[in-house]
């Protein structure tokens, strides 16, 4: 493993912020070194400097992308914390078709994000909560977006394939036999669930006004990686793409209490959702 | 170096025997069964880290079937298949269904300890895995009820602040009465 020096750590820090919002502070150290060593390594790079020197010259942005992935590829589960699900089930989503059907006569649209959909459990979690719901009624029309800001996220995401860590806990044998199939050690999505959900690359430090709005973003545990300013940048923005009756959900330790006013929490259960003011 | 419970099924009673002996002289418990339907039996009441099966037995219930009993029961459990040359290509079959690893005969010992070995690591590594992440669930729950409910508070709070300031701002009122409202709305907070 390559060591970091307090030099390189600021610069990297820095240029890590740069191309990704994420900062990472000294405490994040060994991020640096467990994550980028072996990207350093794999583009021929000793140090830290030698790679952040590389990656900044290099035109087709290999480094960048790769240096992303190393940083932003965390685990996520399928039904991580199971809070969030039940409150979509039992109260968000009853709401969301509820208000939408009133509206008009038409075939109404749900729109629901997943703001950091790393490698796309949390949006097949949601697509399995309204496939369970709504069974085959075709009565409303659901977009499911997920955006994540690798591209090997992305990647792993469309495909669906997830090996047995990140599958056996989180969902129950049911679902996982209804809506899995087993490949060797790995389980596959299901096409009908496949079917529901779009995955495309997007940095949240960049606009995203021509998402058009949603009903439903879930922003969970990524905010936490950002600077209080760009956090507020980020909420200010998700309000603005989110419907005036509609519903965010971020991580279950998270807050926005200083981070943006616009937002109301409402308590379901055990559960925090936040609507606009 | 985690030793392993294994349940090894094969209707050869000379193999079975050899498997037997060698693999408890490195450690590890070993119960036989002597076909399929014994090795289901068994299954049914008791958890085995490992099964290593015979791919081809009499009967019904061959290696696959035992694969399946298996993974039915409890998916964490490896399964190990031991083949003749001739049947590779259902091995690889075997593979996708969840088995872990095969070993074709005559069975190189050597090969079999140091599969045995890996699959010990692996279980090893899934449960200090599973505990972790148990752990980090539990401490990320607490602090969320924590949070949520500072959360909560605080908004409760910071509604009850802006009701005061907008009624002490309020122009018509006499001074008396607006600080008589404003006391009122802290009283009921």
């Amino acid at each position: 493993m390559i060591k970091i020096t307090p030099s390189e750590l600021t610069l990297v820090s820095q240029y890590i912020h740069s191309i990704s919002g994420i900062y990472l502070d000294k405490s994040k150290t060994y991020l640096f070194e467990t994550r980028l060593s072996s990207v350093a390594e794999s583009h021929g790079c000793s140090s830290f400097q030698e790679l952040y020197n590389k990656a900044k010259r290099e035109p087709a942005k290999k480094i960048e992308k790769d240096i992303v992935d190393a940083i932003t590829t965390n685990e996520t589960l399928f039904f991580r914390d199971k809070g969030p699900f039940e409150l979509l089930q039992h109260k968000i989503l009853p709401e969301v078709i509820d208000a939408r059907s009133n509206l008009s006569a038409l075939k109404p649209k749900v729109k629901i994000w997943s703001a950091a959909s790393s490698t796309g459990q949390e949006l097949y979690s949601i697509a399995i909560v309204i496939k369970e719901l709504l069974r085959d009624n075709k009565d409303y029309s659901f977009t499911l977006l997920g955006t994540d800001i690798s591209d090997a996220a992305i990647a792993q995401a469309s495909y669906g394939k997830y090996n047995r860590f990140e599958i056996e806990r989180g969902l129950d044998k049911r679902n996982l036999q209804k809506y899995f199939t087993l490949f060797g050690d790995s389980w596959k999505i299901k096409d009908e669930i496949r079917a529901m959900v779009n995955f495309k690359k997007l940095n949240l430090m960049q606009p995203f006004t021509a998402l058009g709005k949603f009903d439903i973003i879930f922003c969970r545990n990524v905010a936490i990686y950002f600077t209080l300013d760009d956090r507020k940048k980020l909420f200010t923005k998700l309000a603005n793409s989110l419907t005036d009756d509609g519903y965010l959900i971020i991580g279950s330790t998270e807050s926005l209490t200083g981070v943006c006013p616009l937002f109301v929490p409402k308590r379901h259960l055990r559960s925090i959702f936040y609507q606009k003011k | 170096m985690k030793t392993l419970s294994i349940l090894v099924v094969d209707d050869d009673p000379v193999l079975r025997l050899l498997l037997e002996k060698r693999l408890q002289k490195v450690g590890h418990t070993i119960e036989i069964a002597a076909d399929g339907y014994i090795a289901k039996e068994l299954l049914e009441k008791k958890r085995y880290d490992v099964v290593l099966t015979d791919l081809m037995m009499p009967g019904e219930i061959g290696g696959i079937e035992v694969l399946e009993i298996v993974k039915e029961k409890d998916k964490t459990i490896d399964v190990v298949l031991i083949t003749a040359h001739s049947s590779v290509d259902t091995a690889v079959q075997a593979m996708k269904k969840g088995a872990s690893d095969y070993l074709e005969k005559p069975i190189n010992f050597d090969e079999l300890f140091l599969r045995l070995d890996k699959i010990a690591n692996v279980q090893t590594m899934y449960r200090s895995a599973m505990d972790l992440r148990l752990a980090l669930n539990r401490t990320e729950g607490e602090a969320a009820q924590t949070i949520q409910m500072l959360e909560l508070l605080n908004n409760k709070l910071q509604q009850c602040i802006d009701d005061v300031e907008g009624e002490l701002l309020a122009v018509d009122p006499p001074a008396e009465d607006k600080i008589i409202t404003a006391l009122t709305i802290l009283g009921a907070t």
